[in-house]
């Protein structure tokens, strides 16, 4: 018998398709994630995460990066689902009849910037990164957020408050974002000009693609009825239409996402499709979302980035409990429940991970100093984070005890 | 024995309780909010009786004790915008509505309080399917046996009640076909159903005392039944209505309770025996299920007529008390809901078929609340 003989077998080593590495990491992330839920009573999101960071490039490695390009189609796909979701569940008009929460909103933001903001310069950091850094700081994971409150079956003022708060903060960290890439490219340029210019076209381009998607959306989800199958399939369709034409039109892709989620509540004036569930079939996007950002995730060096990531963990930190904590008595809330919506802003996760990531790109110089203590911190918080969220509902009374 | 002993009140005054739901603002599901909702009522300053009652998704609120409807009526608006005001503030709103019509009891959350985790624990999923939203009126009786006489005596228009204030005809998602749907919730109760046929004060309290005795029962509360007295109020309490949609309504039906108080104890019309409830469980059936349109069967006389037909006919007889008790337009408006069959359940239907949508029909019944119109 020669080796001839067994040709029909596959050569070795084997040559595996990425299709298989999804499946391998779909699995693994599953099981980890039910484990965490069973025994550690911890959020399945965690053992998403931590399968991810184990497999990934930056740690055994068996997700390579090329594979992880591959898959970001599912991520823009999860990631477009959660920001849409959470646009949804969120009232503006609430603002207007609690203008209290506006104002803890604009100033946990802009607090957290400067405070941050402040930390970096203490690291010498230059100012645009250090303002990077901050705007960076300013936005609470959505997927994060939506994700456990689904999972916990949420309801109530912390959790409310949470998502509004986490929807508005996103929100200004991609304008905020966009702006200071704006400033890095036209410095040169008539500044002046651009610098007005280029922000109205972001906000005011978005707005008019969500409306028009929106409206179209509604258009459509009307005219074909409400088999729940059906509604699925076109919001899908919809979210990736939406990340595609904002892409394109060189738009803020999340902000985009999150007003079509807003606006489509609007729209949908009888209230046919405000209960939209994602359900089941979202959580295969869920799985991989949180898995990828695992694989993002960073360990290396990390004990010379340690000390500006603590700084910078605290200065988020203190940004954020000052205002929330001062404002807690006329935006109808009590202190305690008040620290529990600070605590819930904690998370950090894939999102951050994606700006980072484009902030290295568009500065790669600028971006050096501080890059590895950025995916530190938002390592810790990817973690922390979700701990954070689960606690404070959980302590709010707002979750629901018997959930398996 | 002390608490059984009946604290007389004010003959023919009245009070109303209204349950009441809180809604997401997002699908107009039920949400919990009491908690926040009455601290933020609390800090408004309001000295309004409003208490949380067996779920985290319904407030009580309650008025003070009134002899005039315009009065119940005036206070109930005052209730109503602080409640609604708060709830704004919290993103919450606030409905009436017998039950809501596409709620799932397992999401619901038991009011953290003893007495709701005992009732939870001893009857299971009952206790979350009893997230059923009621109207009680409270009518002041100067004696025990009086109030016992007009317990009885009020058992025959058990039906007008049941078929002007149903506002539950639509439950876990569905149609069910009920104007009421909520009081076949209240029957699964084993404690459900109607007061023993007992006329004096000392023969109720010997009944009481036995079910005690025999453990049944530790308190009058412990009885679901439709119309119960609350020795400690000095009052009788029916319990038979859904909580209408709007507080106009609410204080229209506890006037007609009280003209019809008020006759029956001038008249006393009825000898209370056993006959008097021979179609008592079948007319009541016919209100859940037909609403105004339902037949109700006289005992004694075994006569058919139409609920709505008896209802004008009732007001017709009220005309002097309702010019006593200074009730005519409320009485008036109750009579047209009979000629024009308008009761809430109607509406609701109505609304819905527009749509389609449970959750816009809920964002109408909260908006109605808030308005009335």
């Amino acid at each position: 018998m020669s080796p001839a003989d067994f040709q029909f077998l596959p050569a070795w080593p084997l040559a595996v398709t990425p299709l298989a590495w999804v499946a391998v990491l779909l699995l693994s992330a599953i099981v980890v994630g039910e484990a965490m839920r069973r025994f550690l009573r911890l959020s399945r999101v965690l053992g998403y995460l931590l399968v991810g960071a184990v497999l990934g490039p930056h740690a055994a490695g068996v997700l390579d990066v090329e594979t992880l390009v591959t898959l970001r189609v599912f991520v823009d796909i999860a990631v477009g689902l959660l920001l849409f979701e959470l646009g949804q569940r969120v009232d503006l008009g609430w603002l207007r009849r609690n203008p209290w929460l506006l104002a803890t909103s604009v100033i946990e933001a802009f607090l957290t910037l400067f405070a941050v903001y402040a930390v970096m310069r203490l690291f010498n950091v230059p100012a645009v990164t250090a303002a990077a850094a901050g705007v960076l700081a300013i936005a609470t994971s959505p997927a994060v957020v939506i994700t456990l409150v689904k999972d916990l079956r949420a309801q109530g003022q912390v959790t409310e408050r949470v998502m509004l708060l986490t929807a508005l903060n996103t929100a200004y960290a991609v304008v905020g974002l966009a702006l200071i890439f704006g400033w890095l490219h036209f410095e040169s340029a008539n500044a002046s000009t651009l610098m007005i210019a280029h922000p109205l076209y972001l906000i005011i381009g978005s707005l008019a693609l969500a409306t028009l998607l929106a409206a179209v959306m509604i258009l459509l989800l009307r005219f074909f009825g409400r088999r729940p199958t059906f509604q699925f399939a076109i919001t899908v369709a919809f979210v990736l239409l939406t990340v595609a034409a904002a892409s394109t039109l060189d738009l803020l892709v999340p902000l985009t996402l999150l007003l079509l989620g807003m606006l489509g509540r609007v729209f949908d004036r009888d209230r046919h499709f405000v209960s939209l569930r994602f359900g089941q079939s979202a959580m295969l996007f869920i799985v991989l979302l949180f898995a990828l950002a695992g694989a993002g995730l960073q360990f290396r060096g990390w004990l010379d980035a340690l000390p500006m990531a603590l700084g910078f963990i605290a200065a988020r930190y203190l940004g954020k409990l000052i205002p929330i904590m001062l404002l807690a008595k006329p935006s109808s809330m009590t202190a305690r429940k008040a620290s529990l919506v600070q605590l819930g802003l904690t998370p950090m996760s894939g999102l951050a991970l994606l700006m980072m990531q484009d902030f290295a790109q568009q500065a790669p110089v600028l971006s050096q100093g501080i890059a590895a203590s950025m995916y530190l911190a938002i390592t810790i918080l990817a973690f922390a984070g979700p701990m954070a969220l689960q606690f404070a509902l959980v302590r709010a009374g707002e979750t629901t005890e018997d959930e398996q | 024995m002390s608490d059984m002993q009946f604290g007389p009140s004010k003959a023919l005054t009245f009070g109303i309780e209204l349950e009441l739901q809180i809604l997401n603002r997002r699908d107009c599901d039920l949400t919990r909010g009491a908690t926040d909702l009455l601290r933020e009522i609390e800090r408004g300053g309001s000295q309004s009786d409003i208490k949380p009652e067996i779920t985290e998704s319904m407030i009580e609120v309650a008025t003070g004790i009134h002899e005039r409807h315009a009065d119940a009526l005036a206070e109930l608006h005052g209730i109503r915008d602080t409640v609604v005001k708060a709830a704004d503030r919290l993103n919450l709103l606030i409905a009436g509505g017998g039950a809501h019509p596409f709620q799932h009891w397992s999401e619901r959350r038991i009011f953290d309080k003893p007495r709701f985790k005992q009732i939870s624990s001893l009857y299971g999923y009952l206790a979350k399917q009893f997230t059923i939203f009621g109207q009680h009126v409270h009518i002041g009786c100067a004696d025990g046996d009086s109030a016992m006489y007009l317990l009885h005596a009020l058992g025959r228009y058990v039906p007008h009640f049941i078929a002007l204030a149903a506002s539950s005809p639509y439950q876990q998602g569905v149609d069910t076909a009920y104007d009421s749907s909520r009081l076949n919730s209240v029957y699964a109760f084993p404690l459900s159903g109607r007061a023993p046929v007992v006329e004096r004060w000392a023969g109720f309290v010997d009944y009481f005392e036995k079910m005690r005795a025999a453990k049944v029962v530790e308190s009058m509360k412990d009885f679901y039944w439709d119309i119960r007295p609350k020795p400690e109020y000095g009052t009788i309490e029916v319990r038979v209505f859904d909580t209408p949609l709007t507080v106009e309504r609410a204080a229209a039906l506890a006037a007609y309770v009280q003209a019809l108080a008020r006759r029956l104890l001038i008249d006393r019309p009825v000898t209370v025996d056993d006959d008097l409830y021979l179609t008592y469980t079948y007319n009541r059936f016919q209100a859940c299920r037909f609403g105004l349109e339902g037949l109700m069967i006289d005992p004694h006389t075994h006569e058919h007529v139409a609920i709505h037909d008896d209802i004008v006919a009732t007001c017709e007889q009220l005309a002097v008390d309702g010019r006593e008790l200074q009730s005519t337009a409320a009485l008036d408006q109750v009579a047209r809901w009979a000629r024009e069959r308008g009761n809430d359940a109607r509406w609701m239907r109505e609304q819905y078929a527009e749509t389609e949508s449970l959750a816009d029909l809920m964002w109408k019944q909260s908006r109605y609340f808030r308005t009335g119109i």
